[in-house]
């Protein structure tokens, strides 16, 4: 099969599951007619409520979709729970950002907000999608997107991280492409499906330039040196929704390509991805004992992130598929779940601070102003570090939990060291929020719009702790992942 | 259901602490003392028989069943000594502590930390029981962060990260338990009663070897960490030096308290699992903290750090009681080893409250926890001078007070097993005495310091609380039953 008749199945499929298109038209024509409300010079808050009724309607749209599993061409589409619930918490990760960025807002807010709709059709897309090229071209839409919200800020530095962001997203495109264009020469086709059970040196090739590519958007080491600047750079949140929502869509496009289209290389992906996530884990949490910019420690904190999340990858790579790979990836998609807020929240939290760069001191007398956003944003790096009442210690459990049911135990006793580490800076930070005099003059913000996203995610962090429920539930749609490879 | 009750009453008292103003402190002391005599009514109701020592009042509470998730609470002989060790513990640590700066969320986080003492002990569900075990850190990091004396920035920091890598290895294990278990068995469950199955850990063919000494070694590094035992005690003496007094009276019970219970409540159903050489490890390791600990507080001249120590030391004795124990063939024997290692966690506790709440009153009067900037005071403070002594005295292991008993009953068993070794823990008990007794003599006797000048001795209500605490390790002394019989009926129940 070829590109063009792989397109034209899509064409032709789109008439049968147009149910599942309807979120994706709808938030299309709302970002156009946001476009063109742009003449009457609207206040930013009015775009932002918009934004947030249509993310928020289209959440519910996919919500109320049925659960069946669709098919949609020669696995161009698929639309079942797995991949809704991928879906749902790319949107979540949109609909978090919409408030607390008007701060920034210079002018043109339909602008920022248009892009934003369409960065998260891009990423609707690729959730749903099970085919290189539209995952590719989709993912491209939200990388062009993040880059005019990146410097979308009213500094200069903005426009420097955008430019960073740019150019070395552009190299990881590049690789992209050419691990596409391997990839197809290998198996012939850019499906992702069982028949790809292929070893060829090509296959190798093919591999490793994916990785590259994506990794450099999953920001793991050693492709991570950018997301240090660019985080750091941009307007807190657009760096929340960097750390979040363009994280965790890396990581579902990673474990797509690579768990399923790569199914007959486990063994190299178990090597590279140990290899990386090891790597990612250790450098970024030792790199982060000493940042004194705080926005950098939160940027090298979400590196050592990413080194658990693809832990998953690396255990189902030793496990192959199995009861054992569906506890880990359960344990994966609940871990997207919970970053999403501890790290989104905790981004946010640095528009407490009315100073450019937010340094670890900067936060210091914090819980004598706001006892309770002191607190919250504790626990939301409680969470991060994984101690018990957050949800960041339920993510990390399950996610040890299936390293020691894989039989995985250093990697496991890695991983915990690693996050032992991580919480001499964790709690440093909640050191000086809670025990170190102010400095210099009230330098903190603590209207609304900057305390609210941080209260009500510390809120959520405490409630998903006591979501135990979810992961037997997460059990059961985990497998939806493999659901191109049939007969599973 | 009533310790549910007690313990949901607990954590309620806790939070409202934190709300309570100007009024925290006295709302704080009643609600621990409320604690106290509630866990003790209930202790007398459901243990005052004879050989009650095993399980009473089990019950679960499905959490989330489709992963093994259950909420469930038990008690037994061992853990309502210990409960009650922590309740009187934390009316101590409250009780003294007096500082204008010491504000609600003080008095909150001490109240917490006593929950999460109550909610290790409780625990039947191993997930639960972890929870617990790391939360109680979280309210100690606080207070020795906020609170503290010099250095207290990387204090508390050190403080949390060494206790923490020793609780997730904690955590790995509980985890290898539910896995094999659950490949065994079919059955996700993270239930004490049913992981801490000698048969099943003890097949090699549903935990192979190599993951049942994982389980151990985990196990072991936590609670060995908390305990502590030699070479993983080095956040103890910073610890408690830098904490503010009371809740050095909470490190110095609770903590150790955390470390025996694992031993004792965790390892010891499954003692069978665990082979001689890691038995002669333990009591190895025993033996160097005893002797390390009793040569080092020799050396100190910080009264509290010498304290410190001196604790450290003491928890020597229920290392080598627990691996002495298992090792031992007579049975009755046995029972005394063990039943004299968990005495001697509970009189260790008062104990330690006795010794650092006088000297916290002392330090507030003289201003100096220096020895030599100390001598003969008792010239000026004659009741802080003696109960100093009696918790000296009853810390070296005389015989008529609590410290005695354990020490005596662990000696005793353990000769039989380790042989010619016993010359060293008799070497490191007459360092103990001698240290204890120097000490007294260059801070509380002799010529005066004259340039302390005027100070003054405890208040009457001081006095009071005091004296109270030193009835109890008299009483515990001279009628060890009260607690010794629900032991060893519980260790009985065991082996």
């Amino acid at each position: 099969m070829n590109i063009f008749s792989s397109i034209s199945y899509t064409l032709h499929a789109a008439s049968q599951a147009s149910l599942y298109y309807y979120p994706l038209i709808f938030l299309g024509i709302v970002a156009f007619v946001m476009l063109a409300l742009g003449i009457r010079n609207l206040n930013g808050k009015v775009f932002a409520g918009i934004t947030f009724a249509a993310v928020l309607i289209s959440m519910v749209m996919i919500l109320l979709d049925p659960y069946d599993e669709v098919v949609v061409g020669n696995n161009a589409l698929l639309f079942n729970r797995f991949t809704m619930f991928f879906a749902v918490i790319l949107i979540i990760s949109v609909l978090y950002i919409i408030f607390p960025a008007i701060r920034g807002l210079k002018s043109k807010p339909e602008i920022f907000y248009a892009t934003l709709l369409f960065v998260l059709i891009g990423m609707l897309v690729s959730a749903f999608s099970y085919d290189l090229i539209i995952i590719f071209v989709a993912f491209e839409a939200v990388s062009l997107g993040t880059y005019v919200l990146a410097g979308y800020g009213k500094q200069k530095r903005h426009l420097e991280a955008s430019a960073k962001y740019f150019f070395t997203g552009t190299i990881g495109t590049a690789f992209t492409v050419f691990g596409l264009s391997f990839f197809y020469t290998a198996t012939g086709t850019f499906s992702l499906t069982s028949e790809v059970i292929s070893s060829s040196p090509a296959m190798l090739i093919a591999l490793i330039f994916l990785l590259i590519g994506f990794g450099f958007k999953l920001a793991i080491f050693p492709m991570h040196q950018w997301a240090i600047d660019a985080y750091d750079g941009t307007e807190n949140s657009v760096s929340a929704f960097l750390s979040t929502g363009t994280k965790i869509l890396a990581f579902m496009i990673l474990i797509k390509i690579f768990l399923v289209g790569f199914a007959g290389d486990y063994h190299d992906i178990f090597l590279l991805f140990v290899i990386l996530s090891v790597f990612s884990m250790t450098y970024a949490n030792l790199a982060a004992l000493s940042q004194n910019n705080l926005k950098r420690l939160l940027a090298y904190s979400s590196v050592a992130q990413a080194g658990y999340l693809i832990l998953v990858i690396a255990l189902v790579g030793y496990t192959g598929i199995g009861n054992v790979a569906y506890v880990a990836i359960a344990a994966g998609m609940f871990y997207s779940l919970v970053y999403i807020f501890m790290k989104g929240g905790s981004f946010l939290a640095m528009n407490l601070v009315n100073r450019e760069s937010v340094s670890v001191s900067d936060v210091s007398g914090l819980a004598r102003k706001s006892p309770i956003t002191a607190l919250s944003f504790a626990i939301l790096l409680m969470g991060l570090a994984g101690i018990p009442f957050t949800g960041g210690f339920t993510a990390k459990y399950y996610l040890f939990l299936s390293l020691i049911e894989g039989n995985l135990w250093w990697l496991a006793v890695i991983a915990i060291l690693n996050s032992a580490i991580s919480v001499f800076y964790y709690f440093r930070v909640i050191m000086f929020m809670f025990w170190k005099e102010p400095t210099g003059e009230d330098h903190f913000n603590l209207t609304a719009y900057s305390k609210a996203p941080v209260i009500a995610s510390a809120v959520i962090m405490v409630a998903l702790f006591f979501f135990f429920y979810l992961l037997p539930t997460l059990n059961g749609i985990a497998p939806g992942l493999f659901a191109t490879m049939g007969g599973i | 259901m009533f310790m549910l009750a007690i313990f949901i009453v607990l954590i309620l008292l806790s939070f409202a602490t934190f709300f309570m103003g100007a009024r925290a402190g006295v709302f704080a002391k009643s609600s621990a003392a409320l604690i106290l005599i509630l866990t003790v009514v209930y202790a007398f109701l459901n243990f005052s028989g004879t050989g009650a020592g095993g399980f009473t009042s089990e019950s679960t509470y499905a959490f989330a069943s489709g992963i093994g998730i259950y909420f469930s609470i038990g008690v037994d002989g061992l853990t309502v000594s210990l409960l009650i060790l922590s309740a009187v513990i934390s009316v101590i640590a409250l009780l003294i502590a007096n500082r204008k700066e010491y504000t609600a969320s003080f008095y909150g986080l001490m109240l917490l930390t006593e929950t999460g003492l109550f909610g290790i002990l409780l625990s039947r569900d191993f997930l639960f029981f972890y929870i617990f075990w790391e939360i109680v850190l979280v309210p100690m990091y606080f207070i020795i962060g906020r609170f503290g004396g010099e250095r207290k920035d990387t204090v508390s920091l050190k403080f949390f990260v060494y206790t923490h890598i020793g609780s997730v290895f904690i955590l790995l294990s509980i985890l290898t338990l539910f896995s094999y278990y659950y490949s065994y068995s079919g059955i996700f469950t993270l239930q004490m009663s049913t992981l801490l199955n000698s048969a099943f850990i003890n097949n090699s063919s549903y935990l192979p070897l190599f993951w049942k000494d994982f389980m151990l070694f985990g196990f072991l590094l936590g609670f060995l960490v908390k305990l502590p035992s030699f070479p993983l005690h080095s956040w103890l003496p910073d610890s408690y030096t830098t904490a503010p007094y009371p809740a050095t009276v909470m490190l110095a019970g609770g903590l150790s308290l955390m470390g025996g219970y694992g031993l004792f409540g965790i390892l010891l159903p499954i003692y069978s699992t665990i082979n001689s050489t890691v038995l002669w490890t333990l009591i190895a390791l025993g033996i160097i903290s005893l002797l390390y600990f009793a040569f080092t507080a020799m050396f100190q001249m910080n009264m509290k750090r010498m304290m410190a120590y001196a604790s450290a030391s003491a928890m020597g004795f229920v290392t080598i009681s627990f691996a002495a124990g298992i090792l031992d063939s007579t049975l009755s024997i046995r029972s005394i080893e063990l039943s004299g290692g968990i005495f001697q966690i509970v009189a260790h506790g008062i104990i330690m409250a006795l010794i650092f709440s006088v000297l916290y009153f002392m330090t507030e009067n003289t201003g100096k926890e220096n020895i030599y900037q100390m001598g003969g005071v008792h010239r000026e403070m004659p009741w802080l001078s003696s109960f100093l002594l009696a918790g000296f005295l009853a810390s070296l292991g005389l015989p008529g007070l609590a410290g005695f008993i354990g020490e005596f009953s662990i000696v005793v068993g353990m000769f039989q097993t380790v042989g010619w070794l016993i010359f060293f823990v008799i070497l490191a008990m007459i360092i103990t005495a001698s240290y204890h007794i120097w000490t007294a003599q260059r801070s509380l006797y002799g010529a005066y310091n004259e340039n302390l000048g005027k100070i003054k001795d405890a208040s009457r209500s001081e006095i009071a609380i005091l004296a109270s605490v030193t009835l109890v390790i008299f009483v515990l002394g001279i009628y060890p039953n009260l607690i010794f019989g629900i032991i060893s009926a519980y260790v009985g129940g065991i082996i």
